[in-house]
């Protein structure tokens, strides 16, 4: 296997022309994957002497641009006001492990998409932008057009996720990140990212191979529920080891009022 | 560290606990030896199947490539626990989905792993048994078409796909019923648990010139290993040698095992020395789990409470091998009365082959089965009576002097206070806030356990400056019975500890202990210590009394290796002044050794009726009792662990603090089997939670931040230090008293373990 | 295809010839015969595997061993210096926290982490802390314990 360790994102859109080339962000996903010999790429790309990848800045609108390489603890130790930075700094703080979350990236995560993970479920919350960079220039994509599927998502070959731009929600908005998991640190059997405004979004994970979203819920323990109820209808969740699909439905209208109240709890003034 | 006070009942930190916590502990995978070849096993990809040719010559003439052994390779005969039904590799025939079939040795691991991959084995696919319902339909395929033909160290009653079955049998449980006023029937159904040790099974197997092989190996007994490879292999045991590494937890599933033999073999034949270690997954694949079962439990009791008659039938899931199958369904019918005076009670159940790995020895040994149900069903029968459950437990519990089930007398028993105890401190303490949202349960379990069992020794010499070098075959998996009989030895000898040396375990040189299991180091391996100490003493008392020339009956020990005249202070000689005359003058060097059989009383076929019971006596009784509190979310299932108390009777505790980690970590492991661990197959019989990211042990934010082990101390007469054992009660306790908070927080009974917050909340849903 | 270079571990540094694809937990166990860091799961999970990377936890079996570069490496040979055991060491051992000991040098470099950050944490902080580390003898109790002992206190 080659290694490559490019110092800019030029020499890391060539470096990826090789066939089967892997980025290499923080490593927490691939590496496991690569010790369980589910993938053996024949090429990596180091991207963590790429400075332009790194850093947090906000955004004239209030929201942030986070550089690919953020780690989950650096956004977990964001204390930010607006809803959708918050909103992704709950979920960086419930990934996996400390170590994990010291090493892992958002960049990592996000062109990983692993269904069962928890960003992907803030990021469609939040209505992210996702920064895709080629040799060919900047694109963006919005996150709820971002993850097509299992591990699938709109990269195409050669492609880099450089940042993410998080809108800064509803003006004095609240977030809550809320995951339902066997046990501590776990992937979530439910995940349920709220929003609220004067009304609450909220993406749910674990029914299906992508994050589902619903917007626009008014904040009331009966819309909530219904709302809960309508989606739990509309799917068939997945049944897996962890859970079935009759439990992912029976339980979703609850999570789902328990987050969106809890947003909106977090609302200011 | 060594220079503690060697007082029994003070917790000198552990021996070896520096090198554990500095990195310098070896286990097996940290042993390099020069020239050593790397291990790697085929394994089946199919549930069952015929094996019908194989071919190995690609894979045979690759470079680095230095042994090959395949089933065809095979021509001993079987071997196993008391029905020889296996052999290391697959022969004729695959029985699970990871079933070894073949292994490489090659000088490393890539391409030990491309031999793998050159290795062709043609399978007949046959149709799977996978749960105990498919085994025992009438036409099931058969997993073991031989089973008559086994050679067997009982004669079974097995039959089909049945390995065993077994009955015990007291009274008259169907005339006992019709005087019941209240009768509660219920059936529950466990899980396969992992042992999940954090150090995966391995060894480094090393040759002689003369063909002689070493294994380093993390075992729970160097003995056993040797045994086992021994028999694989053809060989006589002296041309076998197992030394134990240190162990990372084994908890049951660290017996022989198939990769000793298949990495002794693979080193005969290579001539080199060879390491196989598991990977997780490999491990998680091949080797052991804990027999799930069904049981189905009836209990009746007069309206006083006086409970009259149980009856239980349990069928244990035994997976493809009956490794410890009849012992393991054995115990859990013994258990199936619970540490209760009920006079009439019949406990019939088998044990049945399925395509799954097999099942085996795991820290309770049948009994977490057992009283699962039985607590749970007795927290069913309390409230049938409307009656509280801990005074239900208390009005039934044994008393001292009672006979246990199946006859033997209990002389020691503190069933009733350790209940007393747990109830007491949960009252006791200051009430946890409630979550918001959350319901708040309290749950008991009540039960007993066994120890003791089989044979060991120990041996105690002199050394020349008066310290002490003792042996014993007693291997230490983590639970520090090192420290411990180092512990008896120096108090018996008023010698500090750093005067007491401690053997590795070695076959060639460690006297015989039959393994670390069941609960019986600390009261078997303990005792031989103990009682060859004090045959040291006096041994030492006679070289003394001729070099005072006083009597021996006028001796006393003092501390810090003297020996005196008791009432005369200046008169004294020291250890090593006994140690250079037995060495140079006359007698000899000084050794002392003791071993014994356990020797206890066992069933009473005069009292009981027995059928086909795989031991025939097995240890001492103890005590426990759980009090666990919970908080239930009754919208989701999720059952949190608040605080729990554990109170043990442990005869004496030697070391109180090791006996605190043993009460709190087998009460965490408890834990993960009532609520969240569970092997679990697929259709076509692959394991698909063989991963830890698949197959949940609970971490810290998963386990209670308060686990209040409560020591008792009845002192076993049989023991010269009173001395009980500690390892698997703890475990035992842990799902029944979860259960039954449950209960109490929602009413709701739950079966079947784990329980999931999916099952809760189906009983929730139900009970509503 | 195996690499060169040079890693520093435990203030040294040291040459390494190790495939592309190795991890750093490969390179310790197997090039630099540090076999103090344990290999539990090789995926990430149980912690048994961890070292101090630039002074933070990470665990080596999800590091590649080539891209450290001249990040320092901390192992649980490096941890006590001079002395023979830290006061992390020594905690653990005088509490009784450490039973088979397989998972105790991942535990004593989580804890060091969490104490070189956060000198007197309380119970939650040293459960979070520890929240990626697995024992499976011990219950965890007498490990928290150690750590609160460390922590000057048992304030919540």
């Amino acid at each position: 296997m080659q290694y490559i360790a490019p110092h800019s994102l030029d020499e890391a859109y060539r470096a990826l022309e090789a066939s089967d080339a892997r980025c290499l962000a923080g490593g927490q996903s691939l590496m496991a994957m690569m010790n369980l010999g589910l993938v053996a790429p024949s090429s990596l790309v180091s991207l963590r002497n790429i400075t332009s990848l790194r850093g947090i800045g906000v955004t004239a609108d209030g929201g942030m641009r986070i550089g690919a390489m953020t780690t989950h603890a650096e956004l977990a130790a964001l204390d930010v006001a607006a809803a959708g930075p918050a909103l992704l700094a709950a979920a960086a703080r419930v990934v996996a492990y400390p170590a994990v979350r010291q090493w892992g990236t958002i960049g990592g995560s996000t062109a990983h998409a692993d269904p069962s993970a928890d960003y992907p479920v803030a990021l469609v919350a939040v209505d992210a932008i996702v920064e895709i960079g080629s040799a060919a220039g900047l694109r963006r994509v919005p996150a709820r057009e971002f993850f097509r599927g299992f591990f699938e998502t709109a990269l195409r070959e050669r492609e880099i996720v450089t940042a993410i731009h998080v809108p800064p929600g509803p003006k004095h908005g609240g977030a809550v990140y809320q995951k339902l998991s066997p046990v501590a640190g776990d992937f979530a059997i439910v995940a349920v990212a709220a929003i609220a405004g004067l009304r609450v979004s909220l993406a749910v994970g674990g029914y299906g191979p992508i994050p589902l979203l619903v917007s626009g819920i008014e904040i009331t323990d009966d819309a909530l529920l219904a709302a809960g109820q309508s989606l739990a209808n509309a799917t068939v969740p997945p049944g897996d080891h962890r859970a079935s699909s009759a439990y992912r439905r029976r339980v979703l209208p609850e999570l789902i009022r328990r987050a969106g109240r809890a947003a909106a709890d977090r609302r200011l003034g | 560290m060594n220079d503690a006070e060697p007082a029994i009942g003070a917790s000198p930190p552990r021996l070896e606990a520096g090198d554990k916590a500095t990195g310098r502990a070896q286990y097996a995978d940290d042993i390099q030896v020069p020239g050593m070849l790397h291990a790697a096993i085929l394994t089946s990809p199919h549930a069952h199947a015929r094996i019908v040719g194989y071919r190995t010559d690609a894979a045979r003439a690759m470079v680095g490539v230095k042994a090959i052994v395949t089933g065809a390779d095979l021509a001993g005969p079987r071997s196993g626990g008391i029905i020889k039904d296996e052999s290391m590799l697959a022969r004729g025939k695959v029985r699970y989905v990871g079933e070894p079939v073949a292994a490489v040795a090659a000088t490393d691991a890539t391409i030990a792993s491309a031999a793998l991959a050159a290795i062709e084995v043609d399978y007949v696919p046959l149709t799977p048994v996978l749960s105990i319902d498919e085994a025992l339909a009438p036409g099931a395929p058969l997993l073991h078409e031989e089973y008559a033909a086994y050679a067997k160290g009982i004669e079974g009653t097995g039959h089909d796909n049945v390995v065993w079955e077994a009955a015990i049998a007291e009274g008259d449980v169907e005339h006992a019923f019709a005087q019941c006023d209240v009768v509660v029937e219920g059936t529950f159904d466990t899980q396969a648990q992992h042992h999940a040790y954090l150090e995966t099974n391995g060894c480094v197997a090393d040759v002689d010139a003369a063909g002689k092989i070493t294994l380093h190996v993390t075992c729970q007994s160097v003995h056993h290993v040797q045994q086992r490879v021994a028999e694989e292999l053809c060989e006589p045991m002296s041309r076998i040698r197992a030394i134990a590494t240190r162990v990372g937890g084994a908890f049951g599933g660290k017996h022989a095992t198939n990769i000793h033999s298949i990495a002794a073999w693979l080193a005969r034949a290579a001539r080199r020395p060879v390491k196989l270690v598991l990977s997780r997954m490999q491990d998680f694949e091949i080797q052991r789990s804990r027999h799930p079962a069904r049981i189905w439990m009836k209990t009746g009791a007069r309206r006083d409470g006086t409970i009259l008659a149980r009856d239980v039938r349990i069928v244990i899931d035994g997976g493809a091998y009956a490794d410890e199958s009849p012992p393991v369904l054995t115990f859990a019918l013994l258990m199936a009365r619970g540490p209760y005076r009920i006079p009439h009670v019949r406990a019939r159940g088998q044990a049945v082959y399925t395509n799954k790995l097999r099942a085996g020895s795991f820290r309770g040994f049948g009994n977490p089965q057992a009283t699962f149900a039985g607590e749970s069903q007795f927290d069913d029968l309390a409230t049938q009576l409307g009656m509280d459950p801990v005074a239900l437990r208390l009005a039934n519990a044994m008393v001292p002097g009672d006979l246990a089930f199946g006859g033997q007398p209990v002389p020691s028993c503190v069933a009733r206070e350790c209940l007393l105890r747990v109830r007491d401190a949960q009252r006791d303490a200051a009430p946890l806030p409630p979550r918001f949202g959350r319901r708040r349960g309290v749950g008991y379990a009540s039960m007993s356990h066994v120890s003791g069992l089989m044979g060991t020794a120990a041996t105690v010499q002199l050394r020349a400056d008066g310290s002490v070098a003792l042996l014993t075959g007693c291997v230490d998996i983590g639970q520090g019975s090192d420290t411990v009989m180092v512990q008896i030895c120096a108090d018996a000898l008023s010698l500090p500890m750093g005067r007491v040396s401690y053997a590795r375990q070695d076959s060639d040189a460690s006297p015989y202990n039959w393994k670390t299991a069941g609960s019986r180091s600390t009261y078997m391996t303990g005792r031989a210590v103990a009682v060859a100490t004090i045959e040291m003493r006096e041994k030492m008392f006679a070289h003394a009394a001729e070099l005072m020339e006083c009597a021996a009956v006028d001796l006393e020990l003092r501390p810090g290796g003297v020996v005196g005249v008791r009432g005369v202070p200046d008169l004294a000689v020291t250890f090593k002044e006994i140690a250079l005359r037995s060495l140079f003058k006359a007698g000899g060097p000084l050794a002392a050794t003791h071993g014994f059989v356990f020797d206890g009383p066992g069933f009473d076929p005069k009292r009981a009726s027995l059928r086909q019971l795989a031991f025939a006596n097995l240890g001492v009784y103890t005590f426990g009792a759980h009090c666990v509190e919970v908080d239930v979310d009754d919208a989701t299932g999720e059952v949190e662990v608040r605080r729990a108390w554990c109170a043990h009777d442990v005869g004496r505790a030697i070391n109180p603090v090791s006996c605190e980690g043993q009460i709190q970590g087998g009460f965490v492991q408890g834990m993960g089997y009532a609520l969240t661990e569970a092997m679990q197959w697929n259709e076509q019989g692959w394991l698909v939670t063989a991963t830890f990211a698949d197959y949940k042990i609970p971490g810290v934010l998963d386990s209670p931040p308060e686990i209040h082990p409560i020591i008792l101390e009845d002192p076993d007469p049989t023991h010269p230090v009173g001395a009980k054992g500690i390892g698997e009660p703890s475990l035992v306790g842990a799902a029944p008293a979860i259960a039954n908070a449950i209960r109490h927080a929602t009413g709701a009974r739950v079966r079947m373990l784990p329980m999931t917050p999916e099952r809760v909340l189906a009983a929730i849903d139900e009970h509503r | 295809m195996k690499l060169h270079s040079v890693l520093t571990v435990n203030d040294e540094a040291r040459e390494v010839l190790a495939p592309s694809a190795a991890s750093l937990l490969d390179v310790l166990r197997d090039s630099l015969a540090l076999t103090g860091t344990k290999r539990g799961c090789n995926h990430g999970v149980c912690g048994a595997c961890t070292v101090l990377l630039d002074g933070r936890v990470a665990r080596s079996c999800l590091t590649l061993a080539a891209d450290v570069g001249a990040r320092p490496v901390t192992t649980i040979e490096g941890v006590a210096g001079v002395d023979a055991y830290s006061r992390v060491q020594r905690a653990l051992i005088d509490t009784g926290a450490i039973q088979c000991g397989f998972c105790t040098p991942g535990f004593v470099m989580a804890i060091t982490d969490l104490l070189a950050r956060n000198p007197r944490p309380g119970r939650e902080a040293i459960r979070e802390a520890l929240s990626g580390q697995l024992c499976r003898c011990s219950g965890y109790i007498k490990i928290v314990e150690a750590v609160q002992r460390l922590a000057g206190g048992t304030h919540e």
